[in-house]
């Protein structure tokens, strides 16, 4: 351990700390502000920050005023479930060829990967489109699910890489002298050891996914029961009046299953994105 | 059971070359140990051996089959790793299994396999366990578990030891010797401790710099080295090498003067060296003692292990001087004294490092 920090250094510390958590969650905490006030008294000037009228009414009102909203959550949900599994068949095995194997191209095709990852699907959208539509695959949830697998693959790869990579490469070479395959010593030896860094890549898919539904459901997909909860919100907004409260009551909604699993698998999380950063 | 022969064993690196054309006949049932410093290629060789790696050049035969490119199962070997190489999510049971299950043995055939090696490695009441709940010794012994399972021909070991405390090696080293006589198998062990060398092995192979310094038997390593590396590696405390000339020869073996004044005719064949050679004289530690004259050697340490006194000091010229002396000897730290030697137990090395064949040696022990 280093020194101890002073008092006045802790100090500053938190201090730091408060700053960065008030940026990052004030608009959330706005959010579940907005989402109990009337929408009549979300342009009340001056503004006023505690109200007498606070009410849930925007969350029973939400699914009354956009009647599909419990399809688009499940949509999301099984978009982003769907991304993952798929991304994982192909992460594993091609994580575990660059971890062990050695083969021509190595380092430069991992770094095409990490290139991938640089363009934002928004960049690709037109090309993606075109592919998607002579693949016949717009307007289905494949629409949404390919493009997600393909831009979170080469995350993936990379995170289960170096998680790999730290299993003591001993364990392979007595499987192999023991006479066991690749596929059987990744199976029964590599895998079950891998199970933390799995959980996190898993996850870590699992968010993506979730973050980057919208732009391929407003672009490739234009069938309201297949639209995921971010496309979805857009139903909040009418002719006359957006509906401001009921919005961000479902939008918070909608972003609850990733917290909680968040919350279930942070302890994974922070150790397995530290991973292989300090030699052990 | 089987032989093992290496022939003209080269393994490159790059263009570092580690082994140089090794050739070693390793017969049934012996139990053979590769020493050596690290970076010698003892590992490198065993690795090539099991088929962990290939050699550049060479043929590795087995019981009379040229095994060279054939997998580690097909060879008939299996190898216990340094670190164990345990699977820590399986239990003691399906570690020692792990060999039977690739096989796709039957479950009966196979739990009466497991029961076999766990009873011959008094592993019965701990096959439940996971091997993060064993000790050491313990976890050692369930990996020689999983070699022995296959029943191969030739076992192979890399450093098993160097991973238990001081007292465990030993009592680990007995078990090794024992299971050797048990299993009545070809075993190849890699160390570079030369004491588990010396107390375990039927042969030696002595290593250098991916050369084989000699091949023999530990006591014909510790009376007959073939070289000074060989010398000075076998035998604790170290071999005292203390350098000297070749004054005159004559029938009983060359007078050589020693660096300190001391002046002894040594019984060797000086067939690669004559008068004026420079020569380095290989003087054990345990073959020295307390005299009247012989060589002066001031002592700087002492060290007292009851049964012995070991010192440590040196001779006229600087030379370092290392005697292991009865438990009780009359020295003091900072004291001169007189260390007669038997020109008899003296190991002669020429210029290169060869020794001068000893014309009185011991006789030597089976």
């Amino acid at each position: 351990m280093m020194d101890r920090y002073t008092k006045l250094q802790m100090a500053g510390i938190y201090f730091a700390i408060t700053i960065f958590l008030i940026f990052i969650l004030l608009p959330f905490f706005e959010m579940f502000m907005t989402s109990l006030r009337p929408l009549e008294h979300l342009f009340r000037s001056p503004y006023q920050f505690w109200s007498d009228d606070f009410s849930f009414d925007a969350y029973s009102q939400m699914w009354v005023t956009v009647p599909l909203l419990g399809r688009y959550i499940l949509n999301s949900i099984f978009i982003a479930t769907s991304v993952t599994a798929i991304t994982m068949v192909f992460v594993i095995p091609a994580a575990y060829a660059y971890a062990r194997l050695d083969f021509p191209f190595k380092s430069a095709s991992l770094a095409i990967f990490l290139g991938v990852n640089m363009f934002t699907g928004a960049v690709l959208l037109i090309p993606l489109y075109r592919v998607l539509r002579t693949l016949g695959l717009l307007n289905t949830y494949w629409a949404m699910i390919v493009p997600g697998v393909a831009f979170l693959i080469p995350t993936g790869i990379w995170l289960l890489r170096s998680y790999l990579e730290k299993i003591p490469r001993e364990l392979e070479e007595a499987a192999y002298v023991d006479g066991a395959s690749r596929m059987y010593t990744l199976r029964r030896v590599v895998l079950p050891l891998a199970v933390p860094g799995l959980i996190v890549v898993g996850v870590a898919v699992f968010i993506g996914a979730y973050a980057q539904q919208f732009l391929f459901a407003i672009t490739f997909n234009q069938q309201r029961e297949l639209q995921p909860l971010p496309a979805g919100l857009y139903e909040f907004i009418g002719y006359q009046s957006v509906t401001w409260n009921e919005m961000m009551a479902a939008a918070l909604v909608g972003v609850l299953p990733v917290m909680v699993i968040f919350l279930f698998l942070q302890k994974y999380l922070v150790a397995g994105l530290t991973a292989g950063a300090v030699k052990e | 059971m089987a032989t093992l022969d290496l022939k003209a064993i080269n393994k490159s690196f790059g263009t570092a070359k580690v082994l140089h054309d090794i050739d070693l006949a390793i017969q049934d049932r012996e139990f053979v140990v590769f020493v050596g410093p690290s970076g010698c290629g003892k590992s490198t060789l065993l690795r090539i051996i099991a088929g962990l790696e290939e050699a550049t050049s060479g043929k590795i035969v087995i019981d009379g089959q040229d095994v060279s490119t054939a997998h580690p199962v097909d060879r008939g070997i299996s190898m216990v790793f340094q670190s164990y190489a345990l699977y820590p999510h399986l239990t003691v049971f399906e570690n020692i299994a792990f060999p039977l299950r690739v096989q796709k043995l039957q479950p009966t055939e196979l739990n009466a396999r497991v029961a076999k090696a766990a009873e011959i490695l008094q592993l019965s009441d701990k096959l439940k366990l996971k091997p993060g709940q064993l000790s050491g010794g313990q976890r050692q012994r369930v990996a020689i578990g999983r070699s022995i399972v296959r029943n191969p021909k030739v076992f192979l070991f890399d450093e098993p030891l160097s991973n238990l405390d001081a007292a465990l090696r030993g009592d680990m080293r007995v078990e090794l010797s024992q299971l050797h006589r048990e299993l009545d198998a070809t075993m190849v062990y890699v160390t570079h401790d030369q004491v588990e060398a010396m107390t375990m092995a039927d042969r030696i192979v002595v290593l250098n710099g991916g050369k084989v310094e000699q091949f023999g038997t530990p006591m014909e390593l510790y009376h007959h080295p073939a070289t000074k590396f060989v010398a000075s590696f076998i035998g604790q405390p170290n071999m005292n090498l203390v350098p000297g000339t070749i004054k005159e020869m004559t029938p009983d073996g060359p007078v050589v003067a020693l660096a300190g004044g001391h002046t002894m005719t040594i019984p060797v064949e000086a067939t690669t060296a004559h008068v004026g050679s420079k020569v380095e004289v290989g003087i054990r530690p345990e073959d020295v003692d307390l005299g009247t004259d012989g060589l002066e050697v001031s002592i700087r340490v002492l060290e007292r292990l009851g049964g012995a006194s070991i010192t440590y000091g040196s001779i006229g010229d600087g030379t370092a001087f290392r005697a292991s002396l009865s438990g009780n000897a009359p020295v003091r730290e900072g004291e001169t004294v007189h260390l007669t030697v038997d020109p008899a137990a003296c190991h002669v090395f020429d210029a290169d490092g060869r020794v001068l064949r000893r014309q009185a040696a011991p006789g030597l022990v089976a």
